[in-house]
């Protein structure tokens, strides 16, 4: 059996730069795979060609075992492959639903059928354990989690198989980051296989079921958790010189 | 106990967002984004009632809607392409050349006798082409739109001029509606005017028009009682009942009664029924509908709510007591000081302010030498003394500017209208206030802003020119008392909601939307039955309004529209069309001017080169006070259909006022400013709140 979404010496090369080089991973349905690396490691390369933004240059690139070549992201969105950007594909002024359902209006025609958009809404962000009380607020009045898990909760819903998340706690607090984290397992519950890509071990670790070190377009290794731990995480994430200086700023959390 | 720990005790049945609270259908109504251009409209609109001689009446009613048809038109299509995102300042100028296109087609190209539809059909096709070349540079080079508008504005400008004298001779394009040009009916049917719709009034319309706006008041109420207030599960009072029906019938009888008699004690008389009917009627339907709870808190006012009321009860007394040393046949300027005083008067003022403004500027620099950049405390007096010096100065000119402008009769009228209105509301403000620590601490507010508003209706009723709507008038202010009145009591008692709940929501607004309906409903049957000429645009501004808000929120384009305008990347992310919505709303905005300009052309006959110039940004002001951000976004056609009102209401009302029309400028900019702050206020204000 093979796994939902795998990666084979996956290769980017723009002209004489190399942006990627040999990268092998897995994701499994109803598993988190975390793609952990560095500012500059590839990770931005990564995402744009499992979305189907870029071509690879070398390596095979399989779906349910079949290999499969996108022309654009249109291709991997209709086969299941969803992409959740850290700067939100959201209009912040509309209201929840209307940006939920942005693109995908339901209804006949042009018709948009507003009460089933709502109800419909709600019931979903509900399924994924998020109770929005209010789902005609404006996006922007939400916070970052918040918006982050209405962002992952319409990929689910709209079919998604793989759901491709491009550091989606960066930019959040300690307890927002857990909110986020939570739905990230909860996205993994329900079946999906998730990409959460990150550049923090300690959000990875308690979410992962394997991970993928990138460094400077190489792969440092692709473990399941039960080969690594979170110290050895960190290690491999940092690199010896730079070990010190996070060991140093770690203690002083 | 507190209000708030008592309603928020019951409610915890499940989980919620302590952050989010919920919002009653006045708060909700307060965010929408067209609540300024509405409460702007509906003050100016009844300070020109109150004030003007025939204002309120079917003709007058109907001259300035016909006014601001073509801008009410035009700006529900600028507010559309605003909300996604785009400006158009050649919206304008369209209006002009498509009526110069028709009238040179139709009598040049064609000669005498071309078909008039023909040269219609392609002024159409032209302005789509205009729209479309808009659209497609603004996507293109990616330029604000701000700069490609500007450009087609100039060329269409100096298009209009060349061809306008080359084949005119003139700057002018005349007889388009002449015998020279054959027409299908259907075209001059539907674009001119020559088509009046002309009612005859019937024996029954005061009455329909009174049935229909009180059944659509009683839902209103009903509907917003039903969105705010908590379903009771025990059994009612056996008095709610009927207290419920003897109140509607007393509404009814009282308002019959103010209608047939006349006189100030029977009007009086009749205006306390009513009044008290009604209160009676929404207090006994929220008991038997709703859960009741004994009042909570003490009768103490503190704090801002005091301020408020007494600013508030200070306001309304002092509208009335300044009003009364000046008489309604005044006609004189207020002051008239003579040209050698004043110019005295402004040379001692400027002296002030200049050796105040002199005299600050060397402290400030005495005290920066003195202390290092440091303020020294001993020197803030002289400083103050300064800046009071100048802003007395300055305040001084100000008053003696106004009131050497102003006639007694605008004086009076602003002073009765606007101090009047800002006191009571004041009061409600304050009552709101009061509301938030106990319920029997805003029943002193709540009962002194009745008094006023009674009080006012009294005075203004006792005051105004308009005497056939001295009823009407008194009318609309004693139900407000009512509704205050009946809101008191229901507050004092009752239990508020404070959860999301989807049925009662959904029925509070369908009944709350049908009742302004049938109000409008009845208004427009008023308007329609009156035996005025009524102008076909004004049918089209209607429907356009209509089909606007109706795409905006109920189909997937008005998505898209508002999608565009807020984030144009994201849309185009989750597969929205956003080039093609752009250019669709160009498109739309140079589709709508041309049907502007046509009608236009074949209502006047003629068209200058000049046509339309500047318009752009009345059309673009309409829609900001209807609440559209200038950034795109966020908006309402509505709001926008409601803002362009007000400059037509205000230029049609100041002569019948009898003010001196020369301030309508002066006054307009005011009233637009005004409406754009309360937008902003407001709606700050209510998103803080949840």
């Amino acid at each position: 059996m093979s796994a939902l979404l795998e990666l084979e010496n996956i290769s980017k090369y723009f002209g004489n730069v190399t942006a990627l080089e040999g990268i092998s991973t897995q994701v499994e349905a109803g598993s988190v795979t975390c793609v952990l690396g560095d500012n500059g490691a590839g990770k931005s390369t990564f995402i744009k060609i499992l979305s189907g933004l870029h071509a690879p240059s070398g390596g095979e690139y399989r779906i349910d075992g079949v290999p499969v070549h996108f022309a654009s992201p249109r291709d991997a969105r209709a086969a299941g492959i969803a992409t959740v950007y850290q700067d939100l594909a959201m209009a912040p002024l509309m209201s929840v639903w209307r940006n939920f359902f942005l693109g995908s209006e339901p209804g006949r025609g042009g018709w948009f059928d507003t009460n089933w958009a709502k109800a419909t809404a709600k019931a979903e962000m509900a399924k994924m354990g998020i109770d929005v009380r209010d789902i005609d607020q404006p996006v922007g009045t939400l916070s970052g989690g918040e918006r982050q898990s209405v962002a992952i909760a319409r990929a689910v819903y709209f079919g998604a198989r793989v759901l491709i998340l491009d550091e989606p706690t960066s930019a959040l607090g300690v307890r927002q980051s857990g909110v986020v984290l939570k739905y990230i397992r909860a996205a993994a519950e329900r079946g999906l296989g998730v990409i959460f890509i990150t550049h923090n071990p300690h959000h990875a670790y308690p979410v992962g079921d394997r991970f993928l070190l990138l460094k400077r377009g190489r792969s440092l290794g692709d473990y399941a958790k039960s080969e690594i731990s979170i110290d050895e995480l960190t290690r491999l994430m940092a690199g010896g010189a730079e070990l010190e200086a996070l060991q140093h700023e770690l203690q002083r959390r | 106990m507190s209000t708030t720990e008592a309603a928020a005790a019951p409610a915890d049945s499940e989980p919620r967002d302590e952050r989010i609270a919920f919002r009653g259908p006045m708060q909700r109504l307060l965010i929408s984004p067209e609540i300024g251009a509405i409460v702007g409209a509906t003050l100016v609109w009844a300070l020109f009632w109150a004030t003007g001689q025939q204002f309120g009446e079917a003709s007058a009613t109907l001259s300035w809607l016909d006014a601001a048809a073509p801008f009410g038109i035009m700006s529900v299509a600028v507010a559309l392409l605003m909300i996604g995102g785009e400006f158009d300042l050649s919206s304008g100028v369209i209006v002009g050349s498509t009526g110069i296109f028709v009238g040179i087609f139709a009598q040049r190209f064609m000669g005498n006798g071309g078909p008039l539809w023909m040269a219609i059909v392609l002024a159409f096709l032209a302005a789509a082409c205009i729209g479309w070349i808009n659209g497609w540079l603004v996507n293109r080079t990616g330029l604000p739109s701000f700069i490609v508008t500007l450009a087609t504005f100039f060329v269409l400008r100096g298009v209009n001029l060349v061809f306008s004298k080359r084949l005119m001779n003139k700057v002018i394009v005349e007889n388009i509606n002449g015998e020279t040009i054959k027409d299908i009916a259907g075209f001059q049917w539907w674009l001119s005017d020559k088509w009046n719709y002309k009612a005859a009034s019937f024996g029954w319309r005061n009455q329909v028009f009174f049935g229909l706006v009180l059944a659509g008041a009683v839902l209103l109420v009903a509907g917003l009682l039903e969105q705010s207030l908590k379903r009771r599960t025990d059994r009612p009072p056996a008095w709610a009942p009927v207290g419920t029906v003897v109140g509607l019938a007393a509404t009814v009888l009282g308002i019959v009664l103010a209608h047939t008699t006349d006189g100030v004690g029977a009007n009086l008389l009749a205006g306390l029924v009513g009044l008290l009917g009604a209160v009676v009627a929404t207090v006994s339907w929220a008991a038997w509908r709703y859960e009741t709870h004994g009042p909570t808190g003490t009768f103490s006012l503190t704090g801002r709510a005091l301020l408020l009321t007494i600013v508030g009860a200070a306001c309304v007394l002092l509208a009335w007591l300044v009003t009364r040393p000046l008489k309604l046949d005044d006609r004189r300027q207020l002051l008239s000081i003579p040209p050698h005083a004043i110019k005295v008067l402004i040379g001692a003022v400027a002296a002030v302010v200049a050796g105040g403004l002199a005299l600050r500027y060397a402290l400030g620099k005495l005290l920066r030498a003195r202390s290092g950049g440091q303020t020294v405390g001993a020197l803030a007096v002289p400083r103050v003394a300064v800046i009071t010096a100048i802003a007395a100065g300055l305040g001084l000119t100000t008053v003696i500017v106004f009131l050497q402008m102003a006639t007694v009769q605008g004086f009076r009228a602003i002073v009765l209208i606007g101090l009047g209105v800002l006191g009571i509301v004041l009061l409600l403000v304050a009552k709101g206030a009061a509301r938030k620590t106990s319920t029997r601490a805003q029943l002193l507010p709540g009962l002194i802003a009745v008094v006023a508003i009674v009080g006012y209706a009294v005075v203004l009723r006792a005051d105004s020119h308009a005497v056939r709507f001295r009823a009407g008038l008194f009318t609309v202010l004693l139900l407000i008392a009512a509704a205050v009145l009946a809101n008191t009591i229901i507050e004092l008692h009752q239990v508020k909601r404070v959860a999301f709940e989807t049925r009662p929501d959904r029925v509070g607004r369908g009944l709350a939307s049908l009742g302004v309906f049938l109000a409008g409903g009845g208004l427009a049957l008023r308007l329609l039955f009156s035996g005025q000429n009524i102008y076909r645009w004004i049918v089209w501004w209607l429907v356009i309004t209509a089909v606007a808000a109706f795409v905006l929120s109920r189909t997937k384009w008005g998505n898209w529209i508002f999608a565009v305008g807020g984030n144009k990347e994201a849309a185009r992310a989750v597969g929205v069309p956003a080039d093609q919505v752009k250019v669709g709303l160009f498109v739309m905005v140079s589709l709508l001017g041309c049907l502007v300009g046509v009608m236009t052309a074949l209502r006047f006959g003629s068209v200058t080169a000049a046509a339309g110039v500047g318009k752009e940004f009345e059309y673009i002001i309409g829609a900001v006070v209807g609440g559209c951000l200038m950034t795109g976004g966020y908006g309402s056609v509505i709001g926008a259909s409601v803002g362009a009102m007000i400059a037509p209401i205000t230029l049609n009302g100041i002569p019948l006022s009898k003010w001196n029309s020369d301030n309508r400028f002066i006054f307009l900019g005011v009233v637009l400013l005004a409406a754009v702050l309360v937008n902003q206020k407001i709606r700050k204000k209510a998103q803080e709140a949840r």
